[in-house]
This record gives structure tokens, C-alpha cells and sequence, in this order.
């Protein structure tokens, strides 16, 4: 049985390449798990792992000397440290939207992409986490923001946005673990079963909980992961919203402003999909996925990049047309400092990256082209970053009075921290790669049933 | 004492069909096995409606109840501070904590809730006895059936084979 | 009081109590045993000379340490109250002075323990009236400054105090018995204390031979030449700028020191609110702050002002009645009319049409003819006796330049043997010429008596470190003469002599301390009846009443002064006019270090300068026009040639200054072993000519290619066009009343604010803009205050620093003559405080009466409430910046407030500490807290008194009153915030001539 291309005429590129059954799928998809472990894999590991000790010399200079490491000044308060959180918790969205709010939509082409995607956003949302406390001037308190009952009655202050940020991120991540982990126990139970060595067994065995795919089980186990998906959606959308708090509750001209929470989740999905194409264009590639995860996946992916770009893009738009049309001198000077004040080439840097760039998707031909589709990505990562720092530093730097403004400039601590996450979570995703299958084998062979039932259906009328 | 009788099947069709025999022949104890649910499983075997969406929705209020109160107390009543001139109890500043503590229950509600219905984690299990049953994760179809006397373990094979089992093995208990 | 217990052990090496303990001499090891010798105790006149010197070293010696454990036997008195006994935990009150350019400012200081924290200006004291200036508020921090001298040397080798009185007596018996001292030579810190006249005369006595000479690099000496000059007499001038409706100012920055700048500004500002406003014209070549504060500002090079003078007398007498000038007139010859004449005119009508009610005033650094044409002016339009008044001149040796020349010469022919040395470190601060290092180094005997182990100290055979003016007892005399009785806060922390015990050492008084001797002295010189009680009252007040010199009169006599002029129309025909490419040069004072002797103070280094707001840091500073022309921006290091010498120096591009000047902050460029010092800023000394000490043409300009980059604390100078500090002129502000409506007031809000006005008190502040004259005193008061830490230049680049308390300075107009205006900016205390509601831990809070609370030990250091601050004033310690304090200057802490760690946020707290002693103080004596009662640091140390502190829930309290004066503002009202801190505007008085 075969899932033609024809099998929808409008879109000829098929979702799972190639004739198939459930047993040549469990091999494609946990092969890399089993095979030895490559030349190229220990490489790219040990890389990371430098870049973790960057990470760690970072983080130990920052607790040793204080912030003073950092480049952080006043007026510019925040920097670095936020702008991280911000860009990390934005990647972190896409994987629970595509698992999540695909799953809703009965998107089928979400099941090839959704465990690279959920896993990315566990990673992402770890490296985001570190930045609250690490930025904090006397992190051994962190605990303070939660409120815990002690002998002063001193509570944590609700009003302002980080209390719930430490809520939001923390609920984030906790729900995205379950959700991932529920979604995983079936594959665990399938590498349990198909593993040859004892040691696999018993600790594929563990994880697996002693998962028999009985029809109890499904029965529970659907609507459980279902349940989730539904609850991830609403939590992915009002996680970005609050994390927009911390700027919109301000009065600061250019954080003030209700367009935020919309802007940064578009922002965010946008992010999110960008980095999943990075991470899974290579992958693919390596790992011989690509008959699970194919043009077709890529193809609609870039499909939302674009349309979330435009989204952002709107999103200036709106920024520089309110500053305008709010009339108020404040405003209206910090739209203009963000165009041309002394950061202005970071504010045209995210204009090029985020909303011209993407523009290419248009034609069908670079959407399918991976090596276009990978640069792209890449600029649309730095696009956004650098949006993130021109809303945090920029708008900072200089603001109501002209007495206290003053420039910003990054520390090699500021840049440890960046790029020590960055390889942070590169080795925790190469150590997934290793170990876990990339793709939900469950879902893959629940989908290629259905579609070759589809096809039977074409054929039969 | 009972005896557990399992059984391969080539099909899905055939593996739910014998399903719902054994059941009509009144065998309380059927399941089928599958590398991935299957549509109509759960009738074929009958099983009623899940809890889990009850429990979703009980641990989602009391999650978001209890968030609202411990903002409420603690800021309005407990010790209230003049804060920026803000009224102590503000209800809008109190939403997002509620909303995404409701989730966070909720969402532990479902997880724990799954486990417990289906009494996991339980790493011994008589079926694990088969060393073929291991492609029920990957890629066969299995079905099992209890039987409480060697005299219907005999017929139940017997059966299953007639219902077109590819193989089938008894997982006898242990003396 | 002094009796405080332990002292810190001097930071760093090993110490010894005296070289001999350290060498081991037995005996005297016995007799330190006994802290105070055998045999001193029964001192008989039958002891010979030279075992009583052994015997008094050796006691000295032991005092020196040994005063940790017994208290100097000196009582002195508390102010306004006796102490029973000292309650820990309360201060106490101490009245001193401190003196600058010869002439003293009473302070008081804050004791806790016997531990000063605090100056505070004298209220009774006439040239301080309460208020003080930045180098009175940072004379603590220099007096627990580890880094003092610690140890009399002899050529770099510690010696015991006794072995110096020892050679030094020996010495002076010899060349006594020789020539009566004709190789003694006195080279004098300026002062006119009584004592030290006294003990001149008595030199005189018995060393006719010996001559005495004064330094200070800033003197005024042109000053009295004009006095001289104009009235044919000598005498001191006394201002007063509160009878003054007009004002003219020659080149004479007259709201800073030297100079009674403090009497000055308060009464100068007296006269700045709308109903009494004065006006104020500056000539000037550099931006000054009497500049600043200028209704019209006139940019002249410093050699054209005495042109000015000129033309502005022939404009003058041109007016009714004023013809008796035509004499000096007339003596000027015909003057190339300068295009600027349309400002003479206007200024000659303005004070012809204010007789008796204006003041001319020339500068320092002005010839004495300007001096003279100056007091000429004021004599005809009859300002004598009523805007100034002449006294009997305030005695004290002459110290310009001139003096040290002279010296210098003497030293050159070899005529000096043995040269004193108690001025404040003459080698660095001589003009380069007379190269007075190597002249000293060649004097067989010099001896310096310094605070620091500076330049001077390396030159000298004996170095003896001085007592602070803290540490010791001494008398001074104010800028009328009021005398005041200096008297110590703490015992000698590194061993400090006393210079009244090391110049009495030379009339062979050694065995007496300085206590004994000053009363001594004064028991002479005054009716021995009831002398306990006198003197008891004298150390109470901080002065001795009625002791102001006698006013003198005189009438113009204009003689000396025409021939003077002819003299300099004369030799000008000779000269020619600066060529393009040579420019003049100007010299002035630092705002911040004077002339150097306060560069080891890490408060002054890290204040911003008030003109241009770099720290730790001197700039030559140039006029917009002639960066442009030289192609030259801020930071550019350029090589400045003069006279054959040259430096290097950063350049600061100043709007207002002169074209074709440079202007050369003295002070900087220190070498000596002070670390704080060494290597900030350049040495403008270098440059200095003693033929030239104040301006001069002929300097030469060239562009290097390295850059130096300056800390500055204000970079942006343009408002954008936002009403922050708002300044305009007295006619409009009468014509719109209501201008400033739309800038108070409630504003719109979804919630209503929370109503203060049931509680006892509502703190609130007002700052008039139109006072401030942007001195910074109160920057450093309220550093000293709150134990502010300093961050250094590294933190500061990177706009670190930590006041609490800012003066924005924004420029408006031409950058050629731009308008100019200070406004001090602290934490404006907001009912509606953006701050407060994003803090997620309640670490910033209100409190009941309107406190914007900083809860230190309850910060984690999110830094969120800075950047919801509209008015940034919080500051976060980014770094341990109290870590590794000197032990020392732990003690300069105040203990009323936490010093605060790494990681947290803080403000200014409106001195809560202040308000709760007012609070206990009152609830003692069971009644409120008295409006004028509680006074902030910065309102404290304020001369021009611009801030008013207190409750808004008094409806008759000063700042209840001002904050319902028409000029009140707030700052970023728009935003809704409700700030407690209230501005008033600045009114300006332009001459509608010069419209």
C-alpha cells in the first residue's frame, strides 16, 4: 500500500515518502538511536560541551563579582541577561504550538516534527530559566518571588509582572514535560520491546512505565494527551503575553504600549519555527529522516515563518504609527532614537532579518530549497534576538530625561552567557538525538495508517 | 487461578472482530494490544467514558481558586502595603497567576490522574512472559484473554486460532 | 572627647611606635613601660636641655601611640549643650573651622563616640551662616584618608618626633648665635591666625634676620593691589550682594572660593525670586557658575576684560553726575571701539540708573588696574558704605605668586639655611619657572610640614606629617577677621604634629602641647578675669564675638590708578594682538580639588565638576568656535606649548567659553604617593609662568592622535524640548501668571489616590531653580550623609556612579552663548510611584507619610524599579563597592545609616534618618515636629538655601508655602506620578536694552 502523491492533488508532495509499513518505520526512526555513535556526533558534542564551560565560567564570574560583571549601567538596567530570557522563551513556543495547537487542528503533518519540536522547547525554556535568577543582584533570594510562609508574614508583591513570570515560565515548562513525556511513554515501551541489549531494556524498561499499548491504555492515554494539548495551547499564548507584561505594565516610552502581548507571540511562534528549521533541516539530513520529514513539512513551515513575519512586521509597523499618532514627544522621540539614534543598525539588522528576509518564501521553489530555508532561519534567530535587545537596551538608554542618558556597552560575560546557552542547549539536543527517537514513532505509524487508508479511499471512488 | 491466553493477528479488522466474539461469549477479560491506538478498540473491548476529563477540570479550578485567595490574602489582607498608591486587592493584576496556576493543576490532575487509572508504573506483567509479544510495541496486533480452568484455556486457544489467530501462546500461572 | 576609645591601627605595614623602640633602645623601650617617663613627672628647672629634649621625645614619642590608652588631658566644649556624660548612641555637636585661602569657615561637626562624621556649616558664624561648600563637606574624608603621612623622616627615614626637635633646636641655637636666624626663611600656608601673627612678631624678636613668606597658588594679591590702586590705602572689602539690584562681574566667579563664596551666594540668592530680582552681568572667558547664573553673560578672552573696564568707565562717564571718572577716563586715550559696545552701553545705563544699589566686582586673575577701575566705578555711583563696605585688611602674610618668586630668588643666591615649610605642597604647585623643587632640594635644612608624602616631601631633608585641622587645636579669622578658636574632633590618628606645636618648637616651647600654648597665648592677649568662662563661650560659639575688623573710610584717589593705566596704554602700543595661531591661555581653580591639596579625596574626584560635569578628570577646556577651527572634539589628547614647555592634555568642548582660550583647571596631574591622586587628570602647573600666573597669549595648540577618554556624568546637554528645567523671564512670567498651570496639579486616574492628609506629617520638598546655583555642595553633604560609596573612573565610564542626590545642567540657545541652567535631581518621593508596583519582592514601599521606603536587606536586585523610574535616580550596587574599606574610613560611617552590599538597589530617602531623631526628639519633649526643625543633608549644607524640607499637612510651613507659590512645577508631571519634590522656576531678569 502506497500513499501516492496523488492522494491530494493539491498537494503533491507526499508527507511520508517512499512504501513503508509499521516495521520498516520503527527501523527508519530508531536506527540513530541504535547505530554506533558517529565521528561527527562526538565532534559536534565536545564543541558544546566547551561551550557549556563558557557557560559555566559565566555564570561563576556573575555570582562571584555580581551584575558589575555584566555590562549593565543605569540607565540601561536590564540588557543582555533579559533580552536572553526573552529570545530563549520565544523558541521555547514553537514546540508546544506545533504539538499543541496543530494536534487541535488535526494538522496531520504535525506527527513528524512535534517530538523534535516539544523537546526543542523543554531545552529552550532550561536556557530562559537560568536568566531570571542569574540576573537577580542577589540571586541566593530568588525564592523570595514565591510566596512561602514565614515568620514576617513578608509576601511577594503581586503587582508587578515577575511573580508571574515565575509562575508562567515554570507552569511552561512543567506542562511541556508532562505533555512530552506522555507522548513519549509509548515509544519507550516500543525501544523497550525492540532493543537487543539487556541494559536498554531495563532502562527503556523504566521509562516505559510498563506500557503494553493495550487498548485500556490507548483509551485513557488519547484523550489524557489530548487533555494536555488543550491545556498547552491557551498556556503557550498567555506565557509569551506575560512575559510581554514586563514591559507593557511599565510607563517607559516604547515598553508602554498594549500592542505588545499579540506582537510577542507572533514574535515568538515565529522565532520557534525558525529554530526548528535549523535544528531539523541538519538533522534530517544526518539522520536519514528524510522520508518522515519531508519537503512537504518543511514547505509548510516556512509557510508560517512567513506568515508570522508578517505578523512582526505589522507589529513595527503599528509601533512607529502609534509613536507617531500618540503625539506624545516621549514616545515619539524613542521610535525615532530606535531608527536613527546610535544602536540604529540593530534596529535595521531585525528589519532585514525579520521581515525582509522571509519575504523570499514566497516562491514555492525557495520553500523547498533546504539550503535557502536553513539561511533564512539562521537570520530570522538573529533577527529576533536583536529585536529583543533593541526593545530592552534601546528603549532604556535613553528616556525621559536627557540628563540620565548614557550607552550600553556588552561584557565578555554578557557574550559567555549568550553563546554558553546557545551550546548548552545544542549538546542537550545532541544528547536527545543519541538517545531518544526524534520522531514519534507512535503518531508516524497512527498517520501512515490514515493516510493509506485516504489513498485507498481515492483510489476506490 | 487463571491463564492467560494471547493471541496474534494480522489485521485489525480480524484482531477487533475476535475481540468482540470473545466478549459476546461473555469473556470479561479481553484487551487488544497495538503499536498505536486503534479506531474502535475501546467499544470492541467496552470500555465506558475516561475520568480523566472530570479530573482535568476539578484540579484546573481548585488550581486557579487557590492562586486567586493566596494573592488575595497575602496582599489584601494579610499584611496590605501602600504600593504605588494601588489599591491592594486588584483583581486584574491577580488574573495571571490564576489563570496559568489553573493550568498547572490541572495539567498534574491529568498526569497523575492517567497513571493511577491505569495503575502505572507496573514493571511486571504476565504477558511480558511472551517473547513474541514484544512486537505489540512496534508493529503486530495482539489480543489476550483470562481464562479461570486449564478445560477453557484448551477451548480459548482453540478459539482464537479459529478466529485467525497467526500464533498463539498461553501464559500459564504459576503453580 | 577625644578620650574615644581604640583608634584603627594605620592600614598597611608593620608599625612601629617610634624609630627607637623599633632600633631597640633599651631605656627607652623601659620608659615606654611607664607611659610617661621617670623624671617628667618632676621636671625641675635644674634638669639641663638636652636630657629634658631626650625625656619629652621619648614621652612625645610614647603620646603619640600611647594616646590610645590615655586621653590628652584637654576638655573641649559641646555645642549649645553640656553633655552629663556622652549617651552613647547620640551625637554630639562640636563648633570648629576650617580655613581655605587664609581665611576660616565655622563648622560644626557631628561626634558619635568621639568619631566625626559630619560638618555641617556654623549658623552663627558670619562667612558661613550655616551653610557650607564641598570642600568643608569632604574635610572629613580627608581626615581619615589612610593614606596621610604617618612618620616624621629625615631624608625618607622614619626618625622619632623628638630626634627633629633635637636637630632642628640645635640648629637655630647655632645660626641664632651666629646671625640671628639670617638663613631662616618661613614659607607659610596663608593664614590670619592670631597666633601665628603673634609668633612672627616674637621670630622677629629673636631671629631679626629671619623672614617670613606665604604661598597659595590661588591667592588673590591683584585684589588688594586695586584696593591700593583706587583709594591709596590699604584694606579688605567686604560685599554685601543682598543691597546689590545690579550686579557686574568682571572675571570674578564670586559664588566660589577663594573668597566668603558661601555669604556670597546666600545673600546673592536672596535676591533671585521675583519680587527682589537683581541682575546679574558676567564678563567672563571660561563658564563659570556665577556665569550660570547670569541674566547676561559676556565671552570675552581673559585679556580683553580689562578693555571692557575701560570702555565701561568712558561709557560711564558720559552719564549724569559720574564726570569725576573722566580723570581715568581720559587716562585710556581713545579705545578701538570693540563691537560689543552696545553691551556697554547697556550696562554703563543699567548701573547709572542704580546708584548706591550696584555692585562692579573683578576677579583673581585680573590685573590690579581692573581691581582698581572696579572700585572706582563703585566709588562714584556711591556703592561705598552701601553694597561694600572697606575694613581694616584681615592681617596675614602676602602669598601670590610674587611671594614665592621672590623666595625662590633668595633660595638661588643661597641666602636660605634652613627653610619651614608649612604651606600646602609649594613644589607641585609653583609655577614651573621657578623650578622650585630643585630649589628646595638645595636648601641645606628645609623642613615640611604636610598631610601627604607629596611632591614637596621628596624635596625636603625633614618631612613632619601635620595634624589635621580636625586633630588639633589652632585659631583663625574669618574674611572680617572674626576670630575662631579651632579645636580638635579626635586625637592625632597618624601621629600628626600640631603646626602651632612645630612652630613654637622654634621659639624653644617643646615641652608644651598645643592646647596649653593657644590657651597660653590668648590668656596674654585679652583680660585674665573670668578667662575659663570666655574661653568656654568662645569653643561653644565657634568664634569670639566682636572681633570682625573695624570698617575704614576712604574716597577715591584715583592718582596711582590713571598713571597705572597710561603705564599699560604705553607698553600696549608696543604689542600686538594674538595671531590666529597662538592662543591665550587661562589658569583657574578646580571646582573640585582647589589647587590640588583635595586630589587625594575620592568624594571631590568622583563629583561631577558643576560646568562640565567630568570626574576624576581635568580637561583643557575650549569654546565650540575654535574646536571647530583647530578640528578638535571631546576626549581628543592635544599638545598644549607655552613658554617653551609643554603638556599634554584631553580636550572638553564647553559651550559659552571664550574663542582663541584655553582654559586650564588647576590641581591635577599629581605625582606623589597619594594612590587616589596620582595620575588623575594633567599638571596645569607645568605650564604656569610666574611672569604670567593667570592668562597669558602665545600658547600653541596641536592636535595629537591619541584619545583620553573623560568620565562624564552628563553627556546629552539639549532638554529635546521637554519642560524639565524650566527657566524664562521675569516679564513673562508676570504677563502669564498661570504659564506653569498645566505642569501641576491632580492628573487624570482610574483609581483615586490615597489621601495623606490624615496623617501628622506629609514630607514633601521644594527646590527653587531660581536659588541653585549648582555648586554641588549638596551632592557631597548628602554622599557624607548616607555613607555613599565611590566607584572610581572604570564605573563611572560606564555610568555607574552612585549619588543619590544629581545636578542636571542643561545648555539652551547658541552653543556660543548658550542659557545655562542647574537643577537638582534626587528621588522625588511619588505618591504614585512607578517604582513601587513592579517591585515583586515589597523591597520599595510607602510608608504613611508619603516615604518612598527603600527596604535594603529586602531587595534581591531585580533593577525593575530603575526602569520604571521616569526620573532614573536609583542606583543599584553592581559591585562589593563597601568591601574592603580602610579601617579608617569605617569610621567615617554613619551610623544611622546601613551601609549597603552588592546586589541591592538604592535612593535618596529624604534623610529618614534625620526625620526619626526629630521624630524621638519631639515625642521627648511631647509636642510635633516644629517646621525648620528638620533640615536635609543637602537643605543643611545648601548656601543659596534652594531647598525647603518638610510637611505639607502644616498648612504654614515653608515648603507647604512654596509648594503653593506660583512658580511650582513638577517634574514630568504628565505622567501622573504625584512627586512629593516640587520645582519652582527660574526667573531670569534680561536688560530689555540688550533684547
Amino acid at each position: 500500500m502506497q500513499p501516492a502523491a496523488s492522494a491530494d492533488p493539491l498537494d503533491p508532495l507526499p508527507l511520508i515518502a517512499g512504501r513503508q509499513d509499521s516495521d520498516s518505520l520503527t527501523r527508519i526512526i530508531f536506527t540513530p538511536v541504535w547505530e554506533k555513535t558517529r565521528r561527527g556526533w562526538w565532534f559536534l558534542f565536545l564543541l558544546g560541551l566547551a561551550g557549556t564551560g563558557l557557560l559555566t565560567a559565566a555564570i561563576t564570574v556573575t555570582f562571584k563579582e555580581g551584575i558589575g560583571s555584566w555590562g549593565n549601567n543605569m540607565p540601561v538596567a536590564w540588557a543582555f541577561g533579559i533580552t536572553d530570557f526573552v529570545w530563549w522563551i520565544g523558541i521555547g513556543h514553537a514546540g508546544t504550538l506545533i504539538s499543541a495547537i496543530l494536534l487541535l487542528f488535526q494538522q496531520k503533518w504535525r506527527n513528524s516534527i512535534n517530538r523534535f519540536a516539544e523537546t526543542m522547547t523543554l531545552f529552550a525554556v532550561m536556557c530562559a530559566g537560568m536568566f531570571p535568577v542569574l540576573h537577580l543582584g542577589r540571586p541566593w533570594f530568588a525564592y523570595w518571588l514565591v510566596p512561602y510562609p514565614n515568620r514576617m508574614t513578608i509576601w511577594p508583591q503581586f503587582k508587578s509582572a515577575l511573580p508571574w513570570d515565575v509562575v508562567a515560565v515554570s507552569t511552561y515548562f512543567t506542562v511541556s514535560l508532562l505533555f512530552w513525556y506522555v507522548g513519549l511513554v509509548p515509544d519507550f515501551a516500543s525501544l523497550r520491546d525492540a532493543s537487543y541489549s539487556r541494559l536498554k531494556r531495563i532502562v527503556y524498561g523504566i521509562f516505559a512505565l510498563g506500557w503494553r499499548g493495550s487498548s485500556r491504555q490507548w483509551h485513557h492515554h488519547k484523550i489524557a494527551y489530548l487533555l494536555l494539548g488543550g491545556l498547552a495551547t491557551p498556556l503557550v499564548v498567555s506565557v509569551h503575553t506575560i512575559v510581554s507584561f514586563d514591559f507593557a505594565i511599565s510607563q517607559l516610552p516604547g515598553w508602554h504600549t498594549t500592542l505588545f502581548p499579540p506582537y510577542f507571540v507572533a514574535g515568538a511562534i515565529f522565532s520557534g519555527f525558525a529554530m526548528v528549521l535549523t535544528l531539523i533541516i541538519p538533522a534530517r539530513r544526518i539522520l536519514g529522516l528524510e522520508e518522515i520529514i519531508t519537503l512537504k513539512h518543511i514547505d509548510n513551515m516556512n509557510k508560517v515563518v512567513l506568515a508570522t513575519s508578517m505578523m512582526v512586521g505589522y507589529g513595527y509597523l503599528m509601533e512607529t504609527f502609534i509613536g507617531w499618532y500618540s503625539a506624545d514627544k516621549y514616545e515619539l522621540f524613542s521610535v525615532a532614537n530606535r531608527m536613527f539614534g546610535p544602536f540604529a543598525y540593530m534596529f535595521w539588522l531585525l528589519i532585514l532579518c525579520n521581515v525582509l528576509a522571509p519575504q523570499v518564501f514566497w516562491s514555492r521553489k525557495i520553500r523547498t530549497n533546504v539550503v535557502a530555508t536553513w539561511i533564512v532561519s539562521i537570520l530570522v534567530n538573529v533577527g529576533m534576538w536583536s529585536e529583543r535587545f533593541v526593545i530592552v537596551v534601546v528603549s532604556l538608554h535613553r528616556d525621559f530625561l536627557p540628563s540620565s542618558w548614557a550607552m550600553y556597552k556588552p561584557t565578555w560575560v554578557d557574550f559567555g552567557l549568550l553563546f554558553g546557552t546557545i551550546s548548552f542547549f545544542g549538546t542537550l539536543f545532541l544528547l536527545f538525538l543519541r538517545f531518544l527517537p526524534a520522531i514519534s514513532a507512535t503518531e508516524t505509524k497512527e498517520l501512515y495508517k490514515e493516510l493509506s487508508e485516504e489513498h485507498a479511499e481515492a483510489t476506490a471512488a | 487461578m487463571s491463564d492467560w491466553i494471547l493471541g496474534e493477528f494480522a489485521s485489525e479488522e480480524k484482531l477487533l472482530e475476535a475481540a468482540r466474539e470473545l466478549r459476546a461469549k461473555g469473556h470479561a477479560q479481553v484487551e487488544t494490544y497495538s503499536p498505536f491506538p486503534l479506531r474502535g478498540a475501546s467499544e470492541a473491548v467496552g470500555l465506558r467514558r475516561s475520568k480523566i476529563p472530570a479530573l482535568a477540570l476539578f484540579g484546573g479550578l481548585s488550581g486557579a481558586t487557590a492562586a486567586y485567595l493566596i494573592q488575595w490574602f497575602t496582599n489584601a489582607v494579610n499584611w496590605p502595603i501602600n504600593v504605588g498608591g494601588r489599591p491592594p486587592h486588584s483583581a486584574p493584576v491577580f488574573i495571571p497567576i490564576t489563570f496559568e496556576t489553573g493550568v498547572l493543576i490541572s495539567a498534574f490532575f491529568i498526569f497523575f490522574g492517567l497513571w493511577i487509572i491505569l495503575r502505572l508504573p507496573q514493571p511486571y506483567h504476565p504477558v511480558f512472559e511472551v517473547e513474541a509479544f514484544r512486537s505489540a510495541s512496534t508493529d503486530a496486533l495482539w489480543l489476550s484473554v483470562e481464562s479461570t480452568n486449564p478445560s477453557e484455556t484448551e477451548q480459548l486457544t482453540n478459539r482464537l486460532r479459529g478466529l485467525g489467530a497467526r500464533q498463539v501462546s498461553v501464559v500459564p500461572e504459576e503453580p | 572627647m577625644s578620650s574615644s576609645g581604640s583608634w584603627p591601627e594605620p592600614s598597611g605595614e608593620r608599625q612601629w611606635r617610634s624609630i627607637e623602640e623599633r632600633e631597640g633602645s633599651a631605656e627607652l623601650r623601659a620608659a615606654l613601660e611607664r607611659e610617661f617617663p621617670a623624671g617628667a613627672a618632676e621636671l625641675s628647672d635644674g634638669i639641663d636641655r638636652r636630657s629634658f629634649i631626650q625625656l619629652l621625645g621619648a614621652s612625645l614619642a610614647a603620646s603619640a601611640v600611647g594616646a590610645c590608652t590615655s586621653a590628652p588631658a584637654e576638655r573641649i566644649l559641646p555645642y549649645t549643650r553640656q553633655p552629663v556624660g556622652l549617651t552613647p548612641g547620640n551625637p554630639l555637636h562640636f563648633a570648629t573651622a576650617l580655613s581655605l585661602g587664609g581665611r576660616a569657615t565655622g563648622v560644626l561637626a557631628t561626634s558619635w563616640e568621639g568619631r566625626p562624621t559630619k560638618l555641617e556649616g556654623n549658623p552663627l558664624h558670619p562667612s558661613s551662616q550655616g551653610s557650607s561648600g564641598v570642600f568643608e563637606q569632604a574635610a572629613l574624608l580627608q581626615l581619615y584618608d589612610p593614606q596621610r603621612a604617618r612618620l616624621v623622616k629625615q631624608r625618607g627615614t622614619p626618625r622619632a618626633w623628638k630626634t627633629f626637635l633635637l636637630d632642628a633646636s640645635l640648629r637655630l641655637s647655632a645660626s641664632a648665635k651666629k646671625d640671628q636666624g639670617a638663613g631662616l626663611r618661613f614659607l607659610l600656608e596663608p593664614n590670619a591666625s592670631p597666633f601665628v601673627a603673634d609668633f612672627r612678631t616674637r621670630m622677629a624678636q629673636a631671629y631679626r634676620n629671619a623672614r617670613f613668606y606665604g604661598y597659595d597658588p590661588l591667592a588673590d594679591d591683584n585684589g588688594p593691589r586695586g584696593v591700593q590702586l583706587a583709594f591709596g590705602q590699604p584694606s579688605d572689602v567686604q560685599w554685601d550682594f543682598s543691597k546689590a539690584d545690579v550686579v557686574v562681574s568682571l572675571d570674578g566667579d564670586f559664588l566660589q572660593p577663594p573668597g566668603p563664596h558661601l555669604r556670597h551666594a546666600r545673600a546673592f540668592s536672596q535676591r533671585r525670586e521675583p519680587a527682589r530680582l537683581n541682575r546679574l552681568y558676567s564678563i567672563e572667558s571660561t563658564l563659570t557658575i556665577t556665569g550660570m547664573m547670569a541674566d547676561h553673560r559676556l565671552r570675552l578672552r581673559p585679556s580683553e576684560i580689562q578693555l571692557f573696564a575701560l570702555e565701561l568707565v568712558q561709557e560711564l562717564v558720559q552719564q549724569p553726575g559720574l564726570s569725576s571718572l573722566s580723570g581715568v577716563s581720559q587716562a585710556s586715550g581713545q579705545l578701538a571701539r570693540s563691537e560689543h559696545l552696545k553691551w556697554v552701553k547697556a550696562v554703563a545705563s543699567d548701573l547709572a540708573r542704580h546708584r548706591g544699589r550696584s555692585i562692579v566686582i573683578a576677579g583673581p586673575s585680573q590685573p590690579p588696574i581692573v581691581h582698581g577701575l572696579a572700585h572706582a566705578i563703585n566709588a562714584v555711583l556711591g556703592n561705598l558704605g552701601q553694597t561694600l563696605q572697606l575694613i581694616r585688611p584681615v592681617a596675614g602674610v602676602e602669598s601670590g605668586v610674587a611671594s614665592l618668586s621672590a623666595l625662590a630668588d633668595e633660595i638661588k643666591q643661597g641666602a636660605v639655611e634652613m627653610l619651614v615649610i608649612t604651606a600646602r605642597n609649594p613644589v607641585y604647585s609653583a609655577p614651573a619657572d621657578l623650578d622650585f623643587g630643585k630649589r628646595v632640594a638645595s636648601v641645606p635644612d628645609s623642613i615640611y610640614h604636610g598631610l601627604y608624602e607629596d611632591e614637596t616631601w621628596e624635596k625636603v631633608q625633614w618631612g613632619i606629617p601635620a595634624a589635621h585641622p580636625l586633630e588639633t587645636w589652632s585659631d583663625a579669622r574669618a574674611h572680617d577677621g572674626t576670630v575662631s578658636i579651632v579645636q580638635p574632633l579626635i586625637a592625632p590618628l597618624f601621629n600628626g604634629i600640631p603646626e602651632v606645636e612645630l612652630l613654637a618648637s622654634f621659639l624653644g616651647v617643646i615641652d608644651k602641647s598645643a592646647h596649653q600654648i593657644l590657651r597660653e597665648f590668648w590668656i596674654e592677649h585679652g583680660p585674665a578675669a573670668a578667662f575659663e568662662q570666655r574661653w568656654e563661650r568662645w569653643l561653644a560659639d565657634g568664634f569670639i564675638a566682636n572681633t570682625a575688623s573695624p570698617s575704614v573710610q576712604a574716597a577715591l584717589r584715583p592718582d596711582s590708578l590713571i598713571s597705572a593705566i597710561r603705564d599699560w596704554v604705553k607698553e600696549q602700543q608696543g604689542q600686538v594682538r594674538s595671531t590666529p595661531d597662538t592662543l591665550e591661555v587661562n589658569f583657574v581653580g578646580d571646582y573640585k580639588v582647589y589647587d590640588g591639596r583635595f586630589a587625594n579625596n575620592a568624594w571631590l574626584q568622583e563629583l561631577p565638576n558643576p560646568i562640565t560635569k567630568v570626574t576624576w578628570d581635568n580637561a583643557a577646556l575650549i569654546s565650540p568656535a575654535t574646536a571647530r577651527r583647530l578640528g578638535l572634539e571631546r576626549d581628543d589628547v592635544v599638545l598644549l606649548q607655552y613658554r617653551g614647555r609643554q603638556i599634554e592634555a584631553p580636550v572638553y568642548v564647553l559651550p559659552g567659553h571664550a574663542d582663541d582660550t584655553v582654559s586650564l583647571p588647576l590641581g591635577y596631574g599629581r605625582s606623589g604617593a597619594e594612590s587616589v591622586a596620582r595620575g588623575v587628570g594633567f599638571n596645569a602647573f607645568a605650564l604656569r609662568h610666574s611672569a604670567a600666573p593667570w592668562f597669558d597669549r602665545g600658547l600653541i595648540v596641536k592636535k595629537l592622535s591619541r584619545k583620553h577618554k573623560l568620565a562624564v556624568t552628563h553627556d546629552h546637554w539639549a532638554m529635546e524640548g521637554r519642560d524639565l528645567a524650566i527657566q524664562y523671564a521675569v516679564e513673562r512670567f508676570e504677563k502669564e501668571p498661570n504659564a506653569l498651570e498645566q505642569l501641576r496639579g491632580p492628573t487624570e486616574t482610574l483609581y483615586n489616590p490615597v489621601n495623606f492628609d490624615r496623617e501628622q506629617y506629609k514630607w514633601a520638598m521644594a527646590i527653587d531653580l531660581s536659588r541653585c546655583i549648582g555648586c554641588s555642595a549638596c551632592v557631597v553633604a548628602c554622599q557624607a550623609e548616607n555613607n555613599i560609596p565611590v566607584v572610581g573612573k572604570v564605573n563611572v565610564l560606564k555610568s555607574r556612579e552612585m549619588h543619590w542626590l544629581r545636578i542636571d545642567r542643561y545648555f539652551s540657545g547658541t552653543l556660543e552663548d548658550p542659557a545655562v541652567i542647574t537643577q537638582p535631581v534626587a528621588c522625588v518621593h511619588c505618591e504614585k510611584a512607578p517604582c513601587e508596583y513592579v517591585c515583586p519582592v515589597n523591597a520599595t514601599v510607602h510608608s504613611d507619610e508619603g516615604l518612598n521606603e527603600m527596604v535594603y536587606n529586602r531587595c534581591v536586585g531585580t533593577r525593575y524599579c530603575s526602569n520604571n523610574c521616569p526620573y532614573k535616580v536609583r542606583r543599584f550596587n553592581y559591585l562589593h563597592y563597601t568591601q574592603n574599606k580602610p579601617k579608617s574610613e569605617r569610621m567615617l560611617m554613619n551610623p544611622d545609616v546601613t551601609v549597603r552590599a552588592r546586589g541591592v538597589m538604592e535612593k535618596c530617602t529624604y534623610c529618614v534618618q534625620r526625620i526619626e531623631r526629630a521624630r524621638i526628639q519631639s515625642r521627648i519633649e511631647g509636642r510635633a515636629i516644629r517646621d525648620g526643625e528638620l533640615t536635609t543633608a543637602c537643605q543643611q549644607a545648601c548656601p543659596a538655601q534652594a531647598i525647603t524640607f518638610g510637611s505639607l499637612n502644616d498648612a504654614n510651613s515653608a515648603v507647604a508655602r512654596l509648594h503653593r507659590d506660583q512658580r511650582r512645577y513638577d517634574l514630568l508631571h504628565e505622567l501622573g506620578t504625584l512627586p512629593r519634590t516640587a520645582y519652582l522656576a527660574r526667573v531670569k531678569n534680561p536688560n530689555p536694552e540688550l533684547a
